[in-house]
């Protein structure tokens, strides 16, 4: 649905985009993640037909964003990292007026408007004026705001950034919603743990090159070396604790074992199937309480992949 | 009909709304025209109780002259107004949008670059326009008094609308231009001052050194540079001093603006100065608005190469 080759793009000096090449097939969350100044909002501006492309093709729906613009805007709904909001405007005209703006039917607009304003949970503040509204909503108005013509495929720049945790699950369950709706979304954050959670594909973007993309689960097969289990145990006692650490370290495929106060973390090898670690703890008399996978390894492999960030001069 | 509904269409624009609705739920709004009407009325009110006071002095002195001196007065007193809001009002409408962040959403929409600018000329312009219509009772009330005729009245609303345009535009121009909105303000005055107040001294000026210069400065007859024509103050005056005052032709203009010798043209049609001055402004308009148009278009991406029908690609 969303497909980038080879995009090369220069501010000056300053390589913003160096041969580029990334695809997203429809109905899938890619993630897009870099440090600051990496590329992604030049990616997303290009994809949104904001700033056109020194080289490379990029397309959407098949169409190339260079070659027919509004035909590309139509499938488009764009959500930038900065949430702009005119004062005086209630949450409804606030979303008629944009749907206005977007060609949908006068007769359709209250109507849309309404229903959008539903979906993102903000039914109830429909003619609050907009600038009273919380940092949250106001993030929340402005994805509806991206959708008032029903695109097919979404570009949301840091759309949870400045968030606090209970708008970010808000927005993450949102981003959800949308797929489920059949939408093709492209979100950049750098909030990693959400990604990882939310995204079926990932791209990592590090000084303007992709250094690893594809679906979230290959990617991070790529480059994580080893996964991460956390084993907490009913009754973390010391002996209990030795004895879990030796029945792990005598299994194969358990590359490490670290007791770590009341719980462990052991790292284990490619293909490692938990499933049977877990039957043979529990033959071996350990009480596990819990054995899950480690929340972080995308932020492993970001820090592996990309250096430190370059900020880039203001575009 | 249907060309009536085209033009009409052109004010469906979700800008003017929106703009509309937002400006006239601020407090300033109403405070604005609050502070407009005083400020007319003080000032026509002053103009009228010295006129009164001077017929102590002057017998001949009538109702119709009164009538006169104050529809003179407040004629000019609203043109400097209009002057002073316009650039106000459009200077911001585009770095505006820009400064709120709300610019790049608006151009990932349908809606054209001249569909932009257009939204936000007419937005600008509708709220200068009810500020001359809620004047509009004050004027009226000078026909009680005489000494001015419908003509010069519809003239002189025709030239205060026409500069609020013209301003206007320009303005926006600036807007677009420049990405905050205090510089766009800044030289959209200065462009004001020099249109307003620059072409008329200038104007004169150089009428009265070509007058010297022809040796003709003691006759009656001399004629005005062309720079005076573009003026609104000189049009307006010329309005209330007689509304067909001083017809020129196209090419004697010329002739003027080139400083070319010889016999006075006859060549084109013969124009009023209030004619000339409308022309001058819609030019200017209309220029002010094909640079917005391109400056908005710039900040898009254009099409790389001739825009071919495409479809879809099929769900993957």
């Amino acid at each position: 649905m969303i497909s980038v080759e080879r995009l090369r793009k220069r501010y000056g000096r300053q390589l913003a985009l160096d041969d580029v090449s990334f695809a997203v097939p429809k109905g899938e969350i890619f993630g897009f993640v870099g440090p600051n100044g990496a590329g992604k909002t030049t990616t997303i501006r290009i994809l949104a037909t904001l700033a056109p492309t020194d080289s490379g093709l990029a397309t959407i729906g098949g169409i190339p964003v260079g070659d027919d613009p509004s035909a590309v805007r139509e499938l488009v709904g764009y959500m930038p990292d900065f949430f702009g909001v005119y004062d005086r405007l209630t949450a409804v005209e606030y979303l008629e007026f944009y749907a206005a703006c977007h060609g949908v039917a006068r007769s359709r607009r209250r109507r849309v408007a309404l229903e959008l304003l539903e979906l993102v949970d903000l039914g109830d503040r429909r003619d609050a004026q907009v600038d009273t509204l919380s940092r949250g909503m106001k993030q929340r108005l402005c994805l509806a705001r991206a959708l008032v013509h029903d695109p097919r495929v979404l570009l949301l720049d840091e759309p949870a950034s400045g968030l606090d945790p209970r708008a970010r699950v808000e927005m993450r369950e949102l981003v959800r919603e949308l797929r489920r709706m059949g939408k093709t979304i492209l979100v950049s954050s750098h909030i990693l743990p959400e990604l990882e959670e939310l995204c079926t594909w990932v791209g990592f973007i590090d000084r303007g090159r992709m250094v690893a993309v594809g679906p979230m689960e290959q990617v991070r097969d790529r480059v994580v070396v080893g996964r991460r289990l956390r084993i907490e145990l009913v009754q973390p006692e010391e002996s209990v604790m030795r004895n879990a650490e030796q029945v792990l370290s005598e299994r194969q495929g358990v590359l490490a074992v670290d007791l770590l106060g009341d719980h462990l973390e052991i790292t284990v090898g490619e293909g490692f199937e938990e499933a049977e670690l877990l039957a043979h703890l529990v033959r071996e008399g350990v009480p596990v309480r819990s054995f899950a996978p480690v929340a972080g390894d995308l932020s492993e492999a970001f820090m592996r992949l990309t250096g430190p960030g370059e900020e880039r001069p203001p575009r | 009909m249907s060309r009536f509904l085209a033009v009409l269409s052109g004010f469906d624009n979700p800008l003017i709304v929106k703009d509309g609705i937002s400006r006239m739920r601020s407090w300033r709004a109403p405070l604005a025209i609050t502070l407009y009407l005083g400020l007319l009325g003080a000032f026509g009110y002053a103009i009228f109780t010295i006129a009164v006071l001077s017929t102590q002095f002057t017998r001949t002195a009538s109702s119709a002259q009164i009538g006169g001196s104050v529809f003179v007065s407040l004629a000019f007193f609203q043109l400097a107004l209009i002057s002073l809001f316009a650039p106000a009002l459009a200077a911001g409408a585009i770095s505006g949008e820009r400064e709120r962040q709300t610019f790049d959403v608006l151009l990932v929409s349908r809606v054209s670059a001249f569909g932009i600018v257009w939204g936000k000329l007419v937005a600008s312009l509708a709220y200068l326009v009810l500020l001359i219509l809620t004047a509009l009772p004050l004027f009226a009330a000078v026909f009680l008094f005489g000494g001015i005729d419908f003509e010069q009245f519809v003239l002189a609303h025709v030239l205060t609308i026409m500069t609020a345009l013209s301003i206007g535009a320009v303005s926006l121009f600036w807007s677009a231009l420049f990405r905050r909105s205090l510089p766009a303000t800044v030289t959209s005055y200065a462009t004001t001052f020099f249109l307003v107040v620059g072409t008329f001294v200038a104007g004169l000026l150089l009428t009265y050194i070509y007058a010297f210069r022809d040796g003709v400065a003691a006759a009656s007859n001399f004629e005005f540079h062309p720079l005076a024509y573009g003026n609104p103050l000189f049009a307006m005056y010329v309005v209330l001093a007689s509304p067909s005052g001083a017809p020129v032709h196209l090419g004697r203009l010329l002739q003027l603006l080139f400083m070319s010798g010889g016999d006075p043209s006859r060549w084109g049609p013969e124009l009023e100065p209030w004619k000339l001055c409308v022309a001058f402004e819609m030019i200017l308009t209309a220029l002010a608005i094909f640079g917005s148009v391109l400056l908005v278009r710039g900040r898009r991406a254009m099409p790389l190469r001739r825009v071919r029908p495409a479809m879809p690609e099929p769900a993957a």
